[in-house]
């Protein structure tokens, strides 16, 4: 009818991030050590119901359990468990210490915003402006700081990034509404983005294509299409077309420049306690 | 039977007067006192499980249609569909808007209003006072408060689906900022709190009928582990519970008064505005919606537990009538339920791997989750060993036990996985979630539910249920309940998430289309399952083979009392002479040694009990 295992380990899609190839050996350990236990305990079981089924002139013991008993299958699953929990902490630091983030050959930044994905490239200068909430608005979700002239050069992308393959890529996660959750089921990764804090991804992927960004966090009714794509490209062809979107940021800025009109009020306007603004609704 | 339930009464203090006037005027007792606003903890036991039976039947309702979607996207309902409106459906097709109601409403039913209330509602009320030998609950009036706030709440969260806007639509964890505003969100939270403090005060009675009520003679550890098991519960109810009522309360000051307690500062609303926030005021400050996580969880994962637990004891009970065999280690079952409990209460932060909350705090409830591994273990290991050697009546009540042993084992490994906070940042907010959570609360605790509901049917109604029908219902239940929610677990594996209302959309979740449509075939064939249990369960009312006082031989104080006990319970004195798993004792010539049968007269008071 279709292609269907009873192996979940099958369903994995292709994992092309460093640590994608360890966080699939680490759920194999898991899977393999539960599918045993869990292939014991119903055959166990099964044979209990087949052998101590009632039936004429067959009796049940007069027992009320054994201490030495409890005591080994109490250590067992302690030992076994425990044992896994400190052996993945490893991994876990890996993926999610702050300290253990290596050095980033790239830094971006990617809001969330109902149902969109936005992220932020460094742009010609190679420095992300700085950013605070007050300056958020409508024009401005990265809250880039407006008197900071690196924000200036830095180029926003919506829906569709790119990023180059075997570079350490540090994510700099948040969002402009609700909580959203960044997702990359390729490179094994998801973290939730939180508004009003900045949480730190990092990956490195090793494959060139097309993957796919999801959201993994409810987020509203259009929660299911908030779907992003990122080209993994090599380094040569990342640059190629980095350096294209600089020239052509360069030409909006330069026109701008020529032709000077206050594109962007809203900084100041959000600086303004935005509760006053809204309170004469209430 | 009226003269020594009247003595009865006397003897304690509170109901005097009321149970005084209850015996002597019977035939002027009203209706509404007597079967609404009654105060006789088995009439709202029979309350709280017709609720919630009624809600099983909505949440399922809901369910099915969240299948549908899933695996015929865009296509109407049938049957269904043109009846629905136009704000919830276009051509009889679910909307992406009424997709993420029915996902939040669907575990907003199950949990608050199923089997919360059939597990602590139904059980504690119905098994409490009988199982330790007394007359009614400690405070039969709170009692029938608490069950009374559930329809409340009930019909509270309900109406949301007519207000502007919609029902709730934020996931049944209703996290904040996507909850903090809207109507249904607060009906939402109004629903909740009400229902939390049904369990607050069910809690409170169930603690102090089990600390002061116990017959002659009975010890802690003289009560059945369904009674033990309860009673811990009732302490996570008790203080769980008020956490989630100030969490709910937090969040309704946010949503009515703009306080900013978990909204951060210069937030957009969907329309590219700027929330209405008092956190907007000045630029410091601002909520935290992470805060939000951490009261919710605080409770909610105690009450994953609360859900689960009282279920373990009712099983426990079940297996060991059902092997003629004394509980494996009855201690040890005591013993581990207490440890779960525990745990349960320093584990929440497993739920917030992803939260954005520090790593390090990521490793502290990585380690005492995976450690909650090590009590569950002790009791399916002690369960095993109470079948080991026994002689097992496969009753409908025994094989819905053993299938929850079975179903919780695969809930509990799958639930290894998500300990692992390198593995959760994968599967979290996947389908393998989904497949968890279901094989713990559907395969756990209703298999349980079904269990208790068949194996105190005699005593609540007078009547047996249909054998044949209950064997039917279970086995069409268990097949299809695991063709339906093991493929969850591929799925999930395969990166596919929860509470999205068209997969599709996604490249790589295209492949998984067929199976999403296998999964909803079986999950249609399990809810049309249920209408046998309720057909059985409604024939036999009328038409069941009359109950004797203790149709299953088994040892506890409940099948003491007399067929269908009236109000007051018990036609004798109740003292307790021993544990409550003396089964195939050497004492007694049979398989079998209840709790209230004295020592000197062993075989002569058993053979009369058995005449009733």
């Amino acid at each position: 009818m279709f292609d269907f295992s009873w192996n979940m380990l099958t369903y994995f899609p292709p994992g092309i991030s460093t640590y994608s190839e360890a966080h699939d050996d680490l759920f194999r350990l898991v899977y393999w050590i539960s599918a045993a236990i869990f292939l014991l305990v119903q055959l166990t079981l099964v044979v209990f119901i087949f052998r101590y089924r009632a039936r004429p002139g067959h009796k049940s013991i007069y027992y009320h359990g054994n201490n030495v008993v409890e005591f080994v299958w109490t250590l067992a699953p302690t030992v076994l468990f425990a044992g896994l929990g400190l052996y993945s902490d490893e991994m876990w630091k890996v993926m999610k210490y702050s300290s253990r983030i290596p050095t980033p050959d790239m830094e971006i930044d990617v809001v969330g915003q109902a149902f969109n994905w936005h992220v932020r490239y460094p742009g010609g200068d190679g420095i992300l402006g700085k950013r605070h909430a007050r300056y958020r608005s409508a024009q401005n979700l990265f809250g880039i700081d407006p008197t900071d002239s690196h924000g200036k050069d830095d180029i926003v992308m919506t829906g569709e990034f790119n990023l180059p393959i075997n570079k350490n890529v540090v994510v700099h996660l948040s969002s402009v509404d609700v909580l959203h959750s960044y997702f990359l089921p390729n490179f094994r990764i998801k973290q939730d983005a939180v508004p009003g804090s900045w949480i730190e991804v990092w990956h490195n992927g090793t494959k060139s294509g097309k993957y796919e960004l999801a959201c993994a966090e409810l987020c509203g009714s259009g929660h299911y299409a908030m779907r992003a794509v990122l080209n993994m490209q090599s380094d040569a062809d990342f640059a190629k077309w980095m350096e294209g979107k600089i020239t052509a940021k360069k030409a909006v800025l330069a026109a701008e420049a020529a032709n000077p009109q206050p594109v962007a009020p809203a900084p100041a306007e959000a600086a303004a306690p935005a509760g006053e603004h809204h309170g004469s609704s209430h | 039977m009226s003269a020594v339930a009247t003595q009865h009464d006397h003897a304690h203090v509170g109901t005097h007067d009321e149970s005084h006037a209850h015996d002597h005027a019977h035939h002027s007792v009203s209706f509404i006192r007597k079967y609404i606003f009654s105060t006789d903890h088995k009439t709202i036991a029979k309350q709280f499980l017709a609720t919630s039976m009624f809600f099983l039947l909505v949440g399922g309702a809901f369910a099915l249609f969240i299948r549908w979607q899933l695996a015929y996207p865009g296509e109407p309902i049938p049957l269904v569909g043109k009846w629905l409106p136009d704000s919830l459906v276009s051509n009889g097709a679910v909307q992406p808007g009424f997709y993420t109601q029915l996902v939040t409403m669907h575990a907003t039913v199950m949990i608050f209003f199923v089997i919360i209330p059939m597990a602590t509602g139904a059980f504690a009320n119905f098994c409490i006072p009988l199982m330790i030998g007394t007359d009614d609950m400690a405070m039969p009036t709170v009692n029938m408060v608490s069950f009374w706030l559930v329809p409340i709440a009930g019909l509270t969260i309900m109406s949301g689906f007519f207000v502007e806007g919609g029902t709730a639509a934020a996931g049944w964890t209703n996290y904040p900022p996507l909850s903090a505003s809207g109507t249904g969100h607060m009906l939402w939270v109004i629903g909740v709190f009400l229902v939390g403090f049904s369990s607050i005060l069910g809690g409170m009675n169930y603690l102090a009928t089990t600390l002061n009520k116990r017959a002659k003679g009975m010890r802690m550890f003289d009560m059945p582990l369904t009674v033990w098991a309860l009673f811990i519960t009732s302490i996570l109810q008790v203080l769980g519970t008020p956490v989630l009522a100030s969490a709910m309360s937090l969040l309704f000051v946010d949503q009515v008064f703009h306080a900013g307690i978990f909204i951060p500062e210069n937030l957009l609303t969907a329309n590219g505005g700027l929330y209405p926030s008092g956190a907007n005021v000045g630029a410091g400050g601002g909520g935290q919606p992470v805060l939000w996580q951490h009261l919710f969880w605080f409770y909610s994962h105690p009450a994953v537990y609360i859900m689960i637990v009282p279920i373990m004891g009712v099983v426990s009970d079940i297996l060991a009538t059902f092997a003629r065999k004394a509980i494996f280690g009855y201690k040890a079952m005591v013993f581990a339920i207490m440890a779960i409990a525990f745990l349960g209460f320093v584990v929440w932060g497993h739920h917030m791997f992803l939260s954005g909350m520090s790593p390090l705090l990521g490793t502290t409830f990585m380690l005492s989750t995976i450690v909650i591994a090590v009590p569950s273990s002790i009791k399916i290991f002690n369960w095993l060993g109470t079948v080991w050697k026994g002689n097992i009546h496969f009753t409908t009540p025994n094989l819905n036990a053993l299938g929850f042993i079975s179903t919780f084992v695969c809930g509990g490994l799958s639930g290894v996985f998500m300990a692992i906070g390198p593995i959760d940042v994968y599967i979290h907010d996947t389908y393998f979630i989904v497949a968890h959570i279901h094989y713990v609360l559907f395969g756990g605790s209703l298999f349980g539910i079904f269990a208790g509901m068949y194996y105190w049917y005699p005593k609540m109604f007078g009547k047996m249920y249909n054998e044949t029908l209950g064997k039917f219902h279970f086995f069409l239940t268990f097949i299809t309940f695991n063709l339906c929610f093991f493929p969850m677990h591929m799925i999930g594996v395969g990166g596919h998430m929860r509470r999205i209302y068209d997969p599709y959309v996604y490249e790589f979740l295209k492949p998984f289309q067929p199976i999403n449509q296998f999964i909803t075939i079986f999950a249609i064939a399990m809810g049309f399952a249920q209408l046998i249990l309720i057909f059985n369960l409604l024939w036999s009312l009328k038409f069941g083979r009359k109950a004797p006082r203790n149709p299953w031989r088994a040892n506890t104080l409940e099948w003491a009392a007399p067929a269908h006990p009236g109000h007051g319970n018990f036609d004798r004195d109740i003292t307790v002479y021993r544990g409550p798993y003396e089964f195939a004792s050497p004492e007694s010539k049979r398989d079998y040694l209840p709790q209230w049968i004295r020592p000197a007269h062993i075989e002569q008071e058993t053979a009369v009990a058995e005449k009733h």
